[in-house]
């Protein structure tokens, strides 16, 4: 073997993460992208389309293209917070993760290596509803930038949410009680389905509070440019890379201390 | 003055809820030697290992790892580890060839060098006919092999060995002894834990026995076997019983 030169990154290292748990993911195909994408469907289809029908217009547009970029938000957020949390969980569970705490991987190239394929299933999701939505004539993306940047925010989010997630549960109980408690409750006053004019008013500061209002905004004026006010979208973006930086500042100090990982 | 392979200063490690694993350990193997750890369940021989790879985390001590802190510069020390654990640590749904892979991958081997690397690993260790089986498939024997592949595809000058043939039926008992006595002739730094004393006899030079998460006696394998041999020299240090030492032929 050749003598050793001083590490850098470590990009095979990072790309065999990568690799890996593609193949991880495509032992479950059906579960990863078919499922997303039927419950958009039943969604668009539902909601958008039969509901929807009966619905003049809201903010402007057909009902059915205001409820696409909530819908699409749904599972983005989904699969990448159930990418995320199996990955680590799972490798936990199986005691896998050992492989890579005795190699010269550093917490960096970890973390960015777990959520490459968190960002890589949220896409695929991502791409599937719009496949779908064009279907019923739904699809349109006004700004394709600002959508992508949207996506992958959120992937980002939830990818290191489900890090979190998958580090702290020690049963799999507890790998589903943020989903359950959380995020889908949070995620479904979000704004997916109305404006947030059409809320009573004591609702209203839960709409401005939720994270999840600026995510299912921010997309939705990427896609329709609809904006539940003028300023919405700054702020919704600011946010988005906010908690882009102060989780990810978090995940790394729980890989450096070992959280979860190390005994 | 040569660098030890692994020089071990005030090792403790304290797990949550208290337990005392590790205690002030002190321990300092040359390198190229074949070093046999010993110790009853419990004495802290995996800990040490654990710490010493980045499985755990030392509560306080230095460890370095041919001189290369293995806390600090964990990368750079990680790089010439190759470790074979006491547990199988494996996706079980994945295939032979991706378990030993993968491992050469995260140790950075680019494609060419994985590919010949796992490639003559499972030749070695007569896989080629499960290559493509699911770890969860193999025998207890098949799967030791692979962690032992694992373990050797980045071709680590430090090769640390937790039981290694625990569970492996004889003939494979006797190949892998013949395997690894050749790695240490190369040069490679073996450190091995075992429960069979007749492995550690056969193979070690230099031997440590640990109890209570401290070493009690440490030195050559020789000063072992003198008087009433390896057995009597572990349970003597290891604090046993007289009836184990009646048992053993020393009492």
């Amino acid at each position: 073997m050749a003598p050793m030169r001083p590490m850098t990154v470590n990009w095979v290292g990072l790309w065999t993460i990568i690799r890996r748990e593609w193949s991880r993911v495509m032992r479950v195909p059906i579960q990863a992208f078919l499922a997303p994408w039927i419950s958009a469907l039943l969604f668009i289809f539902i909601f958008g389309y039969v509901v929807g029908g009966r619905i003049t217009s809201i903010g402007g547009h057909r009902y059915i293209e205001f409820v696409l970029p909530g819908v699409l938000m749904l599972n983005v957020v989904n699969a990448a917070f159930l990418q995320s949390t199996s990955q680590i969980y799972f490798q936990r569970f199986l005691r896998y993760i050992e492989e890579t705490l005795v190699s010269p991987l550093s917490y960096v190239e970890m973390i960015v290596g777990s959520l490459a394929m968190t960002i890589v299933r949220s896409m695929v999701t991502a791409l599937g509803i719009l496949i779908i939505g064009a279907a019923f004539g739904a699809t349109s993306l006004s700004n394709i930038p600002e959508f992508l940047f949207w996506v992958f925010g959120v992937a980002v989010i939830f990818g290191l949410l489900g890090i979190i997630v998958g580090l702290w549960a020690n049963n799999f109980e507890q790998l589903t009680m943020l989903n359950v408690f959380f995020i889908t409750p949070l995620s479904m006053v979000g704004g997916v389905f109305n404006t947030v004019e059409m809320l009573p008013g004591w609702l209203k500061w839960i709409a401005w509070g939720n994270p999840f209002f600026y995510f299912v905004n921010g997309l939705r004026h990427s896609m329709i440019g609809y904006s539940d006010g003028a300023h919405v979208v700054l702020i919704g973006a600011a946010v988005t890379l906010s908690l882009m930086t102060v989780m990810g500042l978090i995940v790394w100090r729980l890989f450096a201390v070992g959280y979860g990982l190390r005994e | 003055m040569t660098t030890p392979a692994i020089s071990i200063s005030h090792l403790r490690k304290v797990y949550r809820g208290g337990t005392v694993a590790v205690d002030d350990l002190d321990m300092t193997i040359a390198p190229g030697d074949f070093f046999g750890f010993l110790g009853p369940n419990g004495a802290g021989k995996s800990t040490t290992i654990h710490c010493i790879t980045g499985i755990a985390k030392p509560t306080s001590g230095k460890i370095e790892v041919f001189g290369i802190d293995a806390v600090k510069d964990y990368r750079e020390a990680r790089r010439l580890i190759g470790l074979s654990p006491q547990e199988f640590n494996v996706d079980t749904f994945a295939t032979v060839t991706q378990i030993v892979e993968w491992m050469a991958g995260y140790f950075g081997l680019h494609a060419a060098q994985r590919k010949a690397r796992t490639q003559m690993l499972i030749e070695r260790f007569d896989l080629t006919a499960h290559a493509k089986k699911q770890f969860r498939e193999l025998s207890g024997g098949l799967k030791r092999r692979v962690i032992l592949a694992r373990a050797l595809v980045h071709d680590p000058k430090l090769l640390i060995l937790d039981e290694p043939t625990a569970g492996v039926d004889v003939e494979l008992r006797l190949d892998l002894w013949r395997y690894l006595q050749e790695l240490n002739r190369e040069g490679k730094t073996i450190l091995l834990t075992s429960h069979y004393l007749e492995e550690i006899e056969r193979l070690t030079r230099t031997i440590a026995i640990i109890a209570g998460g401290r070493i009690v006696r440490e030195g050559p394998k020789s000063d072992f076997l003198k008087g009433h041999g390896l057995e009597t020299a572990y349970l003597t240090a290891t604090g046993a019983t007289p009836e184990h030492l009646a048992a053993a032929g020393a009492a």
